[in-house]
């Protein structure tokens, strides 16, 4: 009598809808990240810049405080566009470590282990496979970025009262938009790498080579060629020109237009998820 | 014979950490096809690789002919070893693959080559020796692995699962050949997961289960050394239900099973030369026409399953 | 009895012979990996980027006045080398190259073809080394010498000629070619021990970037310690390093280059112990 006569039966228990199903993936990858007390420690490391940018905040709107600390209220960082900036550039920063060390681990080991066809066996697409490995890093980047900004901003108009919100909502659109375009960029360069290169390692340094390379191959583009279109390789030129216009509405002089860079940052995701789709297949070519 | 001519493990254990590789293990291995059976994680891979000097002991002593790992240009001309795994340098051909690092071990661009084609010839590959090794079959991979193992003419030879992905015929060819090598004097050193052939072709077993050596020497001797252990004895005869009885008036006999066909039983026994003995005196006084008498775990397979408590077939 | 072929290898020739030979073996069985693959695309760019953009330089002519004179030819030379290929051509090849040698191996499971030749891990450290550094001097000294061509391709064959032929272009070609060269040398010594100590070489690598990258603004002595310090002195061209840098006293080139060799052989000497006591498991990297 065949095996599954006797007992095998399909499961029959509820499913994840197909809309949320791609959310295993970043939840099975959490708990694998946060195993590293390394990374822990770096996570809550990506909390202190919004906790110190809080401090400054408050201090701004507490004169009692300020008469303690003895701080003239002149020698106070404004709170404006510069500052949310500043603040979104230092957490992108630090999101930019936490993606090189997270990223390279999305995809690699799955391809190293020929694991892609057990993934892909089951009701999974591959685009939700893809969705799954790039939201574990978008969530995470999010919590860094967007997120505690845009608390800090709510917290700053509670402060000043409801007429700067009015005045400064722009800030907020800056700061999800900024955000979300960075998060984009670096987690599709970093899962596409993943895809592409099996060492993580390496892949990680490709992460660092894309832009430091890049805006060394951009500046020398530059400076040889008399031009500032060689900054289109230059991903950290591009969105510096990005966020400029979103916080402050205004390009950046000696430098490519800001549609130029918008359109260079969206021709770099398209890259990415053509590299991935590429490599991201049910089954392997063995090459001799 | 003397240290000079055996593979020799003195008291030797391996930590990874705090994790155990294996323990105390002394072994004495004379020339000859030497088999080393366990489950999965039971070190015998450590232990190989300890013996090929792959990996360092945390404590104890390896020689390997006298020659210790600390002369690697000694050492390495008298052992050859062949992987578990399936992996080779990207871009070689086979020919490439053996001929190259035959160059490595010194030799001359003629030499190399003729000892590389040589070897490609005991493995039957010579008609695939121009073509990349990543093209190759998983068992053509697994014969160009042997053949540059064998390729210097070494006097131990260790193979880490060597007859993994070969098809039934070339499992014959290789298993000839370890036999022609073990014939000329060669130290052939083989773990497997394919217990019946290790039997067959074993001089000894070393039987290993979490670290320790649990049995060791030929796979009878391993067998008659565990007396409480029984043994079961298949019988084909005409009246089996006559041999039952009589056998469970002995004390020896621990279980009997009747053959479907009724035309022979199984029986397990503590003592097997007193069943001997009882059978020979029931042909005898009941004129019983028996057909086949065999020991039926007096292999590998039954060792295994009594030390190490797994289904070696299904490892 | 098997006799093994192999024990009239060392009779009657010296150790040295056989050290060559496998050497020279070693050499022969990398040299493929080093220069085909698709994991080497990344060097492959990283060489020929700075060739392309001065192609594009002589097949789009610039105006006169950005052409500039032959003399400021020679500044955007400085500007290219010191600033590109010295800075990330040469550090992220040699990055790439060298800390792969071994590291590749393990990850692919086939170290042990060479661990367990009869061949000393003090020989195998210096094969692989060489393979790593011819590969990149090939990739590296040629893009050199190419780009330093092609920043003068546009002033015509005349200027070429005289430049090549009767003025300093050939010793300024050579002076360029051979602080490449030190530059693999050094990069690549370090990088190849890097691979070997550090299981992920990111962190040690971005250090010592960020180490060559702010060398400019040390105080003297602290600048001496790094390689691109050294071989920036070398080039016949100075750049200006900006308002914030540290002036320092270049070193003599007859103190800078032994004293470069020197310590490589001393990173080298480091690699060769930590293979000495490498254990081979494949374990998960």
């Amino acid at each position: 009598m065949a095996v599954y006569k006797h007992s095998y039966q399909a499961y029959t228990g509820p499913l994840t809808s197909t809309s949320l199903r791609f959310l295993t993936l970043p939840r099975y990858a959490y708990q694998r990240i946060f195993g590293s007390r390394i990374f822990l420690a770096l996570f809550l490391v990506c909390f202190l810049p919004p906790l110190v940018a809080a401090v400054f905040i408050y201090l701004q709107h507490n004169a009692k405080a300020l008469q303690i600390l003895q701080i003239p209220i002149n020698e106070l960082i404004p709170i404006d566009a510069a500052f949310f900036q500043v603040f979104l550039y230092i957490q992108c920063s630090l999101g930019f470590i936490l993606a090189t060390l997270v990223g390279p681990g999305l995809v690699s080991p799955d391809l190293t282990n020929n694991a892609l066809p057990l993934y892909l066996s089951r009701p999974l697409t591959r685009r939700d496979y893809a969705l799954g490995k790039i939201s574990a890093l978008l969530i995470l980047l999010s919590l860094i970025t967007w997120i505690p900004l845009s608390l800090l901003f709510f917290f700053e108009a509670k402060m000043a009262g409801m007429e700067w919100l009015w005045k400064n909502i722009r800030l907020e659109i800056a700061i999800v938009t900024g955000a979300w375009i960075w998060m984009l960029v670096i987690s599709l360069l970093a899962v596409a790498l993943s895809a592409w290169v099996k060492w993580r390692p390496i892949a990680g340094a490709l992460i660092f080579g894309v832009f430091i390379v890049g805006g060394g191959f951009g500046a020398l583009v530059n400076t040889v060629l008399f031009t500032n279109w060689g900054s289109l390789v230059n991903i950290a030129a591009m969105m510096d020109i990005a966020w400029r216009w979103l916080f402050r509405g205004e390009g950046t002089p000696n430098s490519l237009p800001v549609w130029s860079a918008f359109a260079g940052l969206v021709g770099f995701c398209g890259v990415c998820l053509l590299l991935l789709s590429k490599k991201l297949k049910a089954y392997e070519v063995v090459r001799s | 014979m003397t240290d000079q001519d055996k593979i020799v493990v003195d008291n030797v254990s391996k930590f990874y950490g705090e994790v155990l590789g294996v323990n105390r293990v002394c072994l004495s291995i004379p020339p000859g096809i030497t088999s080393l059976v366990g489950p999965n994680g039971a070190g015998k891979t450590t232990l190989l690789n300890l013996i090929c000097g792959l990996l360092r002991p945390t404590k104890g002593k390896i020689s390997v002919l006298g020659q210790t790992v600390n002369e690697p240009d000694l050492l390495y001309r008298k052992l050859g070893y062949c992987s578990q795994f399936d992996a080779f340098p990207r871009g070689l051909t086979g020919l490439e693959l053996i001929y190259g690092y035959l160059k490595v071990y010194g030799l001359s661009d003629r030499e190399a080559h003729q000892m590389a084609w040589s070897a490609l010839e005991t493995v039957n590959l010579t008609d695939a020796a121009n073509r990349r090794v990543h093209a190759y079959s998983k068992g053509m991979r697994q014969r160009v692995k042997l053949a540059q193992a064998i390729s210097h003419r070494p006097q131990v030879l260790i193979l880490d699962e060597p007859l993994n992905g070969l098809d039934p015929m070339a499992r014959a060819e290789v298993i000839a050949l370890f036999q022609r090598l073990a014939a000329d004097g060669a130290h052939v050193l083989i773990s497997s997961h394919i217990l019946h052939e290790v039997d067959m072709i074993s001089d000894r077993v070393i039987l290993i289960n979490n670290g320790y050596v649990v049995a060791e020497g030929n796979i009878r001797g391993v067998r008659d050394e565990m007396d409480e252990h029984p043994m079961q004895i298949m019988v084909r005869c005409d009246r089996p239900a006559a041999v039952a009885a009589k056998a469970f008036e002995q004390d020896h006999a621990v279980e009997v099973k009747m053959h479907e066909d009724g035309q022979g039983l199984m029986i397990r026994t503590r003592s097997a030369d007193q069943f001997y003995l009882m059978l020979n005196r029931i042909v005898l006084d009941c004129n019983l026409n028996v057909e086949a008498v065999a020991p039926a775990d007096d292999d590998v397979y039954s060792v295994y399953q009594y030390l190490i408590g797994t289904d070696g077939g299904r490892l | 009895m098997i006799t093994s072929f192999l024990d009239r290898l060392t009779e009657g020739g010296s150790p040295w012979s056989v050290w060559l030979r496998q050497t020279l073996a070693i050499m022969g069985l990398e040299t493929k990996k080093s220069f085909l693959g698709r994991r080497l695309i990344a060097v492959y760019f990283l060489a020929l980027a700075p060739v392309a953009v001065l192609v594009i330089r002589i097949m789009v002519p610039l105006r006169p006045e950005e052409l500039g004179t032959p003399g400021e030819a020679g500044m955007v030379f400085a500007v290219v080398f010191q600033t590109f290929v010295l800075r990330f051509s040469v550090f992220f090849g040699c990055m790439s190259i060298f800390t792969n040698l071994f590291r590749r191996e393990v990850m692919e499971k086939t170290l042990h073809f060479y661990l367990l030749s009869p061949v000393k891990r003090e020989v195998l450290v210096v094969g692989k080394y060489f393979s790593g550094l011819i590969a990149s001097l090939v990739f590296f000294v040629g893009s050199t010498i190419a780009c330093f061509l092609l920043v003068y391709v546009p002033y015509g064959n005349k200027f070429m000629e005289d430049f090549f032929l009767e003025g300093v272009g050939t010793q300024q070609l050579l002076t360029y070619a051979s602080v490449t060269t030190m530059a693999c040398v050094g990069y690549g010594a370090v990088f190849l021990l890097i691979g070997l100590y550090f299981r992920n070489p990111i962190f040690p690598a971005g250090l010592l970037l960020g180490w060559e990258t702010i060398n400019f603004l040390l105080p003297s002595f602290l600048q001496k310690i790094s390689v691109v310090h050294y071989l920036q002195s070398l080039c016949p061209v100075p750049l200006p390093l900006g308002p914030l840098a540290i002036i320092t006293e270049p070193t003599s080139a007859w103190v800078s280059v032994p004293g470069f060799l020197g310590l490589t052989i001393l990173v080298i000497l480091a690699s060769a112990l930590q293979v000495s006591r490498l254990e081979v498991t494949y374990g998960a990297d």
